[in-house]
């Protein structure tokens, strides 16, 4: 699902971009967030919490309640409500509190 | 309603006033107050790095610390603690950059060995295999003793509050301790700012603000405090096993066991005094260091810092004693930053020589005529 009239925000059309999520292709909107784009494309489930394992989705919007914390290109904890979507990106969900790759 | 009287009275509801005061009930003195001017662990405790280790360089801070390590392994079942002090002993593991760091490290070991603490030397190699997202560039090698680690100071220090309240000790918090009367050289009461409580004998726990309490018995005490900044990451799933830490570089790393990396450094230009703000070039100069160490931790965000106050002597040991010029005036500051990791015996020792009991482990040492005296032996391995 998607806003395109909105009494009071406008949103500018920006161009169409391919990201995948668990593996899936996906098509979004350049620099909409990308939990914006998983709306779109029916993910409702953005996380699991880290100590009961329960589900949770797109909550707070604005960068703060920590329920949408997704690996996006192989970084753990990237807030996606506030992070602009990119062509190519990598969206998966996160194990737990997310890895560090000691390697990096 | 606040007692008016009490057989001791104790300054200070961090973890040495706590454990003090637990000690003490537990060895049958249980007409005890502790004061605290705010809540328990709002000083030096609830802001530290909350490492433990038995790597020191002087005879006393090992004692200490390894008598307290054994404590802190049984401390859940020994004070029936219903939740966890979240002890984690996957080590300490202590960087050198320098042949003269290497030297000193191996004199603290050998030292360390003959006290019982297992630690040793090992080369970059093997703390690589310890710890895999270090970057091992200019290292010489490293000190390693795989039972030191971490615990949370907020449950220890919660944990003996609980179990000597249960003994009957009184802790007030809010309560600040405003003057110490005396009649000659004897004390006879401690005024807060909600009332007087007699008592002979007074405590002085207070950390930072320990020199404050000593002006109040006319005493100049030879420490002084200093601001130490610290911060914490968001947390991630374990990768880190011990606590890194560097005399060159002067920071300290390690992630705790709810996965956040607790990090902070001592800074050589930081002025004397009470100060407890924190600043932006912390951020940046810490991150740039740690990084630098650990190149992998570049995608943690920082969620949030503080800082604390070490409360320094001339030689980096405590002083656990009673002032000789003020009978019933008794000591346990100076912990020049590793006050949490020796709290347990610290308490043990403080109610003993409170109560004029033999004590269990000699700390004459630590006394404050040692500084008169000139008789300091100077604890090399500070951060």
């Amino acid at each position: 699902m998607r806003i395109k009239d909105h009494p009071i925000l406008s949103f500018p059309e920006g161009k169409t971009v391919e990201f995948s999520f668990e593996g899936k292709t996906f098509i979004g909107k350049e620099g909409e967030p990308i939990a914006a784009a998983l709306h779109d494309a029916g993910i409702r489930v953005l996380r699991h919490s880290p100590r009961h394992n329960r589900p949770r989705g797109f909550f707070c919007a604005i960068g703060n309640c920590s329920s949408c914390l997704m690996v996006v290109n192989g970084e753990p904890n990237v807030k996606v409500c506030v992070t602009p979507l990119r062509q190519g990106m990598k969206v998966e969900y996160q194990k737990g509190k997310g890895d560090i790759n000691a390697a990096d | 309603m606040m007692k008016n009287s009490a057989e001791v009275v104790i300054i200070g509801g961090g973890v040495v006033g706590c454990a003090i005061a637990y000690n003490l009930a537990k060895m049958g003195c249980q007409d005890v107050v502790v004061l605290e001017k705010e809540y328990l662990t709002a000083g030096a405790t609830g802001r530290c790095g909350a490492g433990i280790r038995q790597q020191w360089g002087t005879e006393m801070n090992c004692k200490l610390s390894k008598a307290s390590m054994d404590t802190f392994e049984v401390l859940n079942e020994m004070l029936g603690y219903p939740e966890d002090i979240e002890l984690k002993q996957d080590g300490y593991l202590i960087l050198a950059y320098e042949e003269k760091e290497i030297e000193q490290f191996k004199k603290n070991i050998a030292l360390q060995n003959s006290l019982g603490i297992e630690s040793r030397l090992i080369d970059p190699g093997e703390a690589r295999k310890i710890v895999p997202h270090l970057n091992t560039e200019g290292l010489l090698g490293a000190a390693f003793c795989g039972r030191d680690g971490h615990a949370n100071p907020f449950h220890v220090t919660q944990a003996y509050a609980e179990a000597a309240k249960r003994m009957g000790v009184e802790i007030y918090t809010y309560t600040e301790c405003r003057d110490i009367e005396r009649e000659g050289d004897r004390i006879t009461a401690v005024v807060t700012d909600r009332g007087k409580i007699k008592t002979e004998k007074v405590v002085n726990a207070a950390g930072g603000y320990s020199d404050l309490i000593g002006a109040m018995v006319g005493l100049d005490l030879p420490v002084y405090s200093e601001r130490h900044q610290i911060m914490v990451t968001e947390p991630v799933n374990p990768l880190q096993g011990p606590m890194v830490i560097s005399f060159y570089h002067h920071f300290y790393c390690q992630q705790v066991p709810h996965g956040a990396f607790i990090m902070g450094q001592g800074d050589p230009n930081e002025p004397k005094g009470h100060n407890i703000g924190h600043s932006w070039q912390f951020l940046q100069e810490l991150s740039g260091k740690i990084t630098g160490t650990f190149p992998a931790l570049k995608k943690l965000r920082v969620v949030r810092q503080w800082s604390g106050l070490y409360n320094i002597t001339p030689d980096s040991q405590p002083i656990l004693c009673e002032a000789p010029e003020v009978p019933g005036f008794y000591m346990a500051i100076g912990f020049s930053g590793h006050g949490f990791m020796i709290a347990p015996m610290t308490g043990v020792v403080m109610a003993e020589l409170i109560l004029g009991k033999d004590l269990s482990m000699p700390v004459h040492k630590l006394d404050l005529g040692r500084f008169d005296r000139g008789e300091l032996v100077l604890e090399p391995s500070v951060v």
